[in-house]
């Protein structure tokens, strides 16, 4: 199971290059990221991978399972005549109404099932979103800047029970977090401007399944990646 | 603050008034062409219950024409957001009737339906339904893409449910147009029933004009204000209130 970018180059209106050649590959499900810095691309490139744009050349092979890749964004919102309830009962079929109101408890948001989305704070908003993404009938979920306005504590609680509860699924992780990319993901894509070459550099992270820690790692780590951007 | 329109239309129909009483001493103008406020209540207290009457059954073809303008304007709204040949089809046929000027087409629709109440109707809506089928067309076909995402990706969006969302975040225009239409429905009624028809306020000002009797006309044009802003006022109240339970 892997998901592979072959040779893919995007231009906007043929004038701005923005991708040239970048090939990476994530080779086994788990929790994977795409980092870089603001502007390079990571959000188009997640669009195109999961089929919401086409590239000018290359190819996205999908060998992560039978079902889709999905992108998620932070900038999504509910039906506003809908509260969450209502909404997840639309969009949730009945039997799994246990697990997501399991997973609802976990994230720290149980208490925003009556309340309209509109109502709620960034970070409860962003959480909401992506439980009605976690429980979707996909093979790799594109999450990008999901946890964005959610406190530190609370996002490394949600990302390790995504890997416990999924550890079937590609997920692929946008944030701007260097120390959480580094602490919780296996594999980091780091894509740098159109001007470097090649692109997109591939390392390895700590791939953590609970929060404890060797900080010298995690420290040489993090160096590795920022020097890479 | 609903009832500020009819404060407003008092306001406004005093101040034409006192407009015209101005020109009517400073020109010294005869009672004749300008009558005196004496001469006015004189006939209001004659003609009201008649005019009452046509005013409340012009009103009643009115809001039926505007309602019937609305689901009009929906359904084609609804059919032109395809992006076939079909929705582009019902598009510009629906742009290209609007191109032909109402009073135009009305004697054809008086000659072919009669002076009842139908051909009224058919009036009314076709003058109320084209701001509201623009922006019927222009909600529909454009995008919430922050809301749509989830679905399209998921491949669970329905028409019924896109249309849904659509209405719902541009629900404040769509309120606004049909709040802005009532009026026109009002206007389509009257110059249906000043053409052809043989009742109506619209039926009465052109018998008005016939006899040359402003103060007709004038308590003709006191009871359509009065008329449209008690209905834009029930209209604003209904309309709104719903939306600010729903939000």
């Amino acid at each position: 199971m892997y998901i592979q970018c072959n040779n893919i180059s995007c231009s906007y209106n043929k004038q701005y290059q923005i991708f040239k050649n970048v090939n990476f590959e994530f080779s086994r499900p788990g929790f994977h990221a795409l980092f870089g810095e603001s502007g390079v691309g990571k959000s188009t490139l997640a669009k195109i991978m999961s089929g919401l744009m086409l590239p000018d050349h290359g190819t996205i092979i999908n060998e992560s399972g039978s079902s889709q890749i999905i992108y998620t964004t932070n900038q999504e919102r509910l039906p506003g005549w809908q509260t969450v309830q209502m909404h997840y009962n639309s969009v949730f079929p009945e039997h799994t109404c246990d697990n997501w109101q399991h997973m609802m408890n976990i994230f720290g948001i149980d208490h925003c099932l009556q309340s309209k989305f509109n109502h709620l704070s960034l970070g409860q908003k962003n959480r909401v979103n992506l439980i009605r993404y976690l429980f979707q009938d996909y093979s790799a979920l594109i999450m990008d800047e999901s946890l964005a306005n959610v406190d530190e504590n609370m996002r490394e609680k949600i990302i390790l029970h995504i890997k416990k509860k999924f550890p079937e699924k590609f997920f692929i992780y946008i944030s701007h977090h260097v120390r959480e990319i580094c602490k919780f993901c296996d594999q980091i894509v780091v894509l740098r401007s159109v001007n470097h070459s090649p692109q997109s550099i591939q390392l390895n992270g700590q791939n953590l399944l609970n929060n404890t820690i060797d900080s010298g790692k995690l420290k040489e780590n993090m160096l590795e990646i920022v020097h890479a951007t | 603050m609903q009832h500020s329109r009819i404060i407003q239309f008092f306001i406004l129909y005093i101040s034409g008034l006192s407009v015209l009483f101005i020109i009517k001493y400073s020109l010294e103008l005869s009672d004749y062409v300008m009558p005196s406020i004496f001469d006015i209540a004189y006939t209001a207290k004659r003609i009201l219950p008649v005019y009452m009457h046509a005013v409340i059954e012009s009103m009643f073809i009115a809001v039926l024409g505007h309602m019937l303008s609305i689901i009009l304007a929906c359904a084609i709204g609804i059919l032109g957001r395809m992006h076939s040949f079909l929705g582009i089809l019902i598009k510009a046929g629906a742009y290209q009737i609007q191109a032909y000027p109402v009073v135009a087409i009305a004697p054809i629709i008086f000659i072919l339906l009669g002076d009842g109440l139908l051909p009224r109707l058919i009036i009314t809506s076709m003058i109320c339904y084209f701001p509201l089928l623009l922006t019927f067309v222009g909600v529909f076909t454009e995008p919430v893409a922050d809301i749509e995402h989830f679905y399209k990706v998921t491949n669970s969006l329905s028409w019924a449910l896109e249309i849904k969302i659509r209405a719902y975040e541009h629900r404040k225009k769509i309120l606004t147009v049909i709040e802005g239409s009532a009026i026109l429905a009002m206007v389509g009624t009257i110059v249906a029933e000043f053409l052809s028809a043989e009742s109506g306020i619209g039926y009465q000002i052109s018998i008005a004009l016939s006899q040359s009797d402003m103060s007709k006309v004038l308590i003709a044009l006191f009871l359509i204000g009065l008329s449209i802003s008690i209905y834009l006022t029930v209209l604003a109240w209904g309309l709104w209130t719903n939306i600010n339970n729903k939000t």
